[in-house]
């Protein structure tokens, strides 16, 4: 079981910022953010209404985290150089994590518009990894983690757990969520929401939601050596740890995050010392950025790593943001480059023990990252990944 | 594959025998206001760490102790209900107390909080195969030592909603469906404490279906029982009980992939509990130790008509 490790071969992203992971990672350098008015879907009654849409996929499909994580892994498998169908189908997975799967159909199911049973079977939170699990002919195992906001992430780990314990050589891991009614209600009537979302910036008011998908492909180390493949990055080490505090509000503390941070890290058998960068979950909500600098300033020492959010450029992608920041990693490992946060002017004094990439890229070696994740219920997760 | 885990405590219920008698106090406080899934897990993990020892309900959260839990559907209720009134009233009428409730992983959550667990907090749905699943996962962290005890197992509830969705063609389950939870409490076996042991779970295996009306449906759960045998380095000759889990529609499939396996005893759990989605599996593994002889090997199926399933194989206990 130790002899075998995962590494990353391939990623791909459907996010605000474009199709692509080019567009997502030229957006962010470049300190874009895609938040804007709501116009995909009828908004006027929802306050506030703006959001990180993407606007070129999925457009006339309900199924619209499935159709996110399609696309997403379609570009994923050709960076891999991968064929599915020419795999051993029994040694390919899907760990691919949602907060909303199916919720377009459900809204249209309960306002009274009949659905044909293909379209009800799309409902689940289970239906996007089901879909993209089809269209692969895979027979491995497919699974969809359920840690709200942390679920791209732990889709990863699961993706690297099933991978060195040997249930499988390629899995096809991530996330996928949609905006919709019921999620912009919802978080505007917990009152996390603004008009901006600005991670660890003193006039943070709160989060701004987006949408897409992003899929990596992880793979067995000696897997991807054999057909000469080269990987994107090393996926070290993953940990999970529950807060066991509150169901909504994050630990003040983040000791939940901390032994999160901790845990992946003794997976990786990496010491703190050892990350030059760290992808934060950085929602900009007032309470969750408090107690992120708190969890890693615990681990890693004051301003003693590089940090960055990348919700204020694409809003809070919910079950595809771990996902998304995984690939943020690979990219920062690979460019030795870190975008900035875009929305993060001044600096919340809450926050001052981050050393945060502020206003442009920076330009910084980094061998080993590590992201963090949190969300509803007190989970965190976390990845460390490495240079390949 | 890896070591063996014991299973040193379990809890179950049904929906027709749920009840919060037992638990400590401080958790059926937060019982009676959750929601209906999370009331059916915390009552069955409340036995389950009870008959371990680990019923602790106060003090620091236990961080080497925590939570994998199997659901299909897990908030989907809540969803509903927060959707109704928010079709219904507008953003006025969307209910905060209800939208923080709809993530899966709430049951898990406030089971992390009731009995103080502080380690891995997981939660994931794979149909009705989340269970096997679960375990699997389960099986994973605790062999590698990234926790010392889990709780594991899965659960799912029922309410209208959810039986409007069934009978619209949502699964296809081929029987009633039923709502039940089942736990149990996984530890490495050189490490149980010195524990009664309910039974061992040597391998478990999760595959796919991608086509269950092609010429090669039953390849994904053939596979899963051959690996699950293998892992546990057991011939299919070996097999005293097997569980059986196929919706009827789909009980070709489950026999051609058991061709191989030739028990004596085969147990249909689903024909008097019905479907119990998440619960099924553990629900499985509990029957079979109760039919098998000490010391003899069972084999556990999740199938679903999803495409999902899974295979786990246990060696019964002494205290079965």
């Amino acid at each position: 079981m130790s002899s075998r490790a995962a590494v990353i071969t391939g990623c791909g992203a459907v996010s605000p910022l474009g199709v692509g992971v080019r567009a997502l990672w030229e957006g962010l350098l470049a300190g874009r953010t895609a938040v804007a008015p709501i116009a995909r879907f009828p908004a006027e009654d929802l306050t506030p209404r703006n959001a990180a849409e993407v606007r070129e996929v999925g457009a006339a499909d309900p199924d619209r985290a499935g159709a996110f994580a399609l696309a997403a892994a379609t570009e994923a498998l050709a960076d891999a150089g991968l064929d599915p169908r020419a795999l051993d189908a029994r040694r390919v997975g899907v760990a691919l994590g949602t907060t909303l799967g199916g919720m377009l159909l459900l809204e249209r199911w309960l306002a009274g518009d009949a659905r044909p049973p293909a379209e009800m079977a799309a409902i689940p939170y289970y239906g996007p990894a089901v879909r993209l699990a089809r269209s692969l002919g895979c027979r491995g195992p497919v699974a969809t983690p359920q840690l709200a906001c942390a679920s791209g992430t732990h889709a990863i780990a699961l993706a690297a757990d099933w991978v060195r314990a040997g249930r499988a050589d390629v899995v096809l891991a991530g996330g996928a969520d949609l905006l919709c009614r019921f999620v912009v209600a919802g978080f505007n009537c917990l009152r996390a929401t603004a008009d901006a979302a600005r991670p660890f910036d003193a006039a943070r008011r709160g989060l701004v939601l987006g949408e897409g998908g992003a899929i990596l492909v992880v793979e067995e180390a000696g897997h991807a050596a054999r057909r000469g493949a080269a990987a994107r990055a090393r996926l070290l080490g993953v940990g999970a740890a529950g807060d066991a505090t509150h169901m909504t509000a994050p630990d003040r503390e983040g000791r939940g995050a901390a032994r999160a941070l901790a845990a992946a890290l003794t997976d990786a058998h990496t010491p703190p010392a050892a990350v030059s960068f760290v992808s934060a979950h950085g929602t900009g909500t007032p309470y969750n950025d408090a107690m992120e600098a708190v969890a890693i300033t615990r681990v890693f020492g004051r301003r003693a790593v590089p940090v960055d959010s990348i919700k204020g450029a694409i809003g809070h992608t919910l079950g595809a943001a771990g996902a998304f920041e995984a690939i943020l990693c690979a990219q920062v490992l690979a460019e030795a480059r870190i975008p900035p946060t875009a929305g993060l002017v001044t600096v919340d004094p809450a926050c001052q023990g981050l050393d945060l990439v502020v206003g442009a890229a920076r330009t910084h070696a980094v061998t080993v990252a590590v992201s963090s994740s949190s969300g509803f219920a007190g989970t965190n997760a976390a990845l460390v990944l490495a240079r390949a | 594959m890896s070591l063996a885990v014991a299973i040193t405590g379990a809890g179950a219920l049904t929906g027709r025998d749920f009840s919060f008698d037992g638990l400590p106090e401080a958790v059926q406080t937060r019982a009676v206001r959750a929601e209906r899934v999370t009331q059916l897990v915390l009552a069955a993990a409340g036995k389950a760490l009870a008959a371990a020892g680990l019923d602790v309900a106060d003090g620091v959260p236990r961080p080497r102790l925590g939570i994998v839990l199997g659901t299909a559907f897990g908030c989907f209720l809540t969803n509903a209900a927060y959707e109704r009134r928010f079709l219904e009233g507008g953003p006025a009428a969307a209910s905060p107390r209800l939208f923080a409730a709809t993530v899966s992983n709430a049951a898990a959550g406030e089971l992390a909080i009731a009995y103080r667990l502080g380690g891995p907090l997981v939660a994931l749905s794979a149909g009705a195969a989340s269970g096997l699943v679960a375990l699997g996962h389960a099986t994973d962290l605790v062999s590698s030592g990234r926790a010392d005890a889990l709780v594991a197992g899965g659960a799912d509830a029922l309410g209208d909603d959810l039986c409007g969705w069934l009978a619209a063609g949502g699964l296809d389950t081929g029987r009633p469906p039923a709502e039940a939870a089942a736990v149990f409490v996984l530890e490495r076996g050189d490490l149980a404490r010195g524990r009664a042991v309910l039974g061992t779970i040597e391998g478990v295996a999760a595959g796919f279906e991608p086509d269950l009306a092609g010429p090669r449906a039953g390849d994904g759960l053939a596979a899963v029982v051959a690996t699950a045998l293998e892992a546990a380095g057991r011939a299919a000759s070996e097999v005293r009980v097997v569980v059986s889990a196929a919706p009827p529609g789909l009980a070709d499939l489950e026999a051609r992939a058991l061709a191989g396996v030739a028990s004596p005893t085969v147990l249909h759990p689903k024909d008097a509990l019905g479907e119990t989605f998440g619960a099924a599996g553990p629900l499985g593994l509990l029957a079979a130790l109760a039919a098998a002889p000490p010391g003899a090997a069972v084999l556990v199926l999740d199938v679903c008509a999803s495409g999902h399933v899974a295979a786990l194989v246990a060696r019964a206990g002494e205290g079965a």
